[in-house]
């Protein structure tokens, strides 16, 4: 009788703890979230929204803090597109140059060359017009 | 007979001879003086606070310009007190993007940094580190963790937090035609209030030149 009484109340004593603890957990959570969801006054209640999403993309915005961002254009200058235009001409000049006799040789002439013995290949061929067509004259 | 023909021939050799000797010494004087101008570099020091205008481009000149006008703006407007008596306490800044939207490579720390000093120097605003420096910071911090002392080392969640953050932009206006050019520099700094978005205040500091070829 003595031993089945000390069980009982042993067993009581267990319960009571697990029904605190569970009161105690649930006390917390609740606290918890409550801080977390506690709005100061005047907040949007959604704010949460707008938070998760910076958050998530805040190492790329902020990837060029306190830098200067060059986003220039280019401003159309006459003077200089004059000298752009000229250095262009020479650098073209140059590049024919180059490729002419790395190509063609020394004698090569695109402007004379009826008289050009690397010239005008099929300019005296009987199926010239097949090559050319008839309307290329002479 | 044969001598006759030399003494014959004899001006005209020596005029040859002369001819050829002066384009020698021709020769050697544009050796001599392309020599020389190349090795004719000259540095003289100047005063950074009068740097002459060159080519017409931003420059050092534009840049302390800019400094100076933003400093006496930033410092004189309402913002600073509006912000004492609401808070009790100095605003802390931190100093956020600046765009270059202009026709040339400007870089705006040159005018940033000044405007950070003056409010250090003036102890009117507090100023937080940002970006790569800030960066750098932490990771010291991380570091510190595991190899300082427990006594030295410095903890996360510490940082002071900014209460205004400092943006700008760069924009210009270029006209030109034949050997003449405008160019108008217009560069904006603006205050915003991080919590609120409010901008607090906006400075601004135009530059007009004009350039001839």
């Amino acid at each position: 009788m003595k031993m089945s009484s000390t069980f009982e109340s042993a067993n009581k004593l267990s319960t009571m703890k697990r029904i605190l603890l569970s009161i105690f957990c649930f006390t917390a959570v609740v606290t918890a979230s409550a801080q977390e969801n506690t709005l100061s006054p005047d907040q949007n209640p959604n704010y949460k929204v707008s938070q998760d999403k910076y958050t998530a993309q805040k190492e790329t915005l902020m990837a060029t803090m306190n830098t200067t961002v060059q986003d220039t254009y280019k401003a159309y200058d006459w003077y200089v597109a004059k000298q752009e235009r000229r250095q262009q001409r020479i650098d073209d000049r140059r590049e024919r140059r180059l490729y002419r006799l790395q190509n063609y040789g020394y004698y090569y002439n695109p402007n004379n060359q009826l008289y050009d013995p690397y010239g005008d290949f099929y300019r005296y061929s009987p199926n010239r017009f097949r090559y050319r067509g008839w309307r290329h004259g002479w | 007979m044969v001598s006759r023909s030399f003494t014959l021939f004899q001006p005209v050799n020596n005029h040859f001879k002369q001819r050829k000797m002066k384009s020698i010494f021709v020769c050697a004087l544009a050796a001599l003086l392309m020599f020389t101008s190349a090795c004719s570099r000259k540095v003289t020091r100047i005063d950074p606070a009068e740097t002459p205008d060159i080519s017409g481009s931003w420059n050092n000149t534009d840049s302390r310009l800019t400094a100076e006008e933003m400093i006496s703006q930033v410092l004189a407007a309402n913002w600073l007190n509006d912000h004492n008596t609401a808070k009790g306490k100095k605003p802390v800044v931190i100093v956020g993007m600046v765009t270059n939207k202009s026709h040339e490579h400007i870089e705006a720390e040159t005018f940033m940094k000044d405007l950070e000093r003056s409010f250090i120097n003036t102890s009117k605003v507090g100023l937080v580190q940002s970006g790569k420096k800030r960066e750098e910071l932490r990771a010291e911090k991380a570091d510190q963790q595991t190899n300082a002392t427990a006594s030295s080392l410095k903890k996360f969640g510490m940082e002071k937090g900014a209460d205004y953050i400092l943006q700008g932009s760069i924009n210009s206006i270029v006209d030109a035609f034949k050997k003449k050019k405008t160019v108008t520099y217009q560069i904006n700094l603006e205050l915003t209030n991080i919590e609120t978005n409010e901008v607090v205040w906006i400075g601004d500091k135009k530059i007009a030149k004009y350039v001839k070829n």
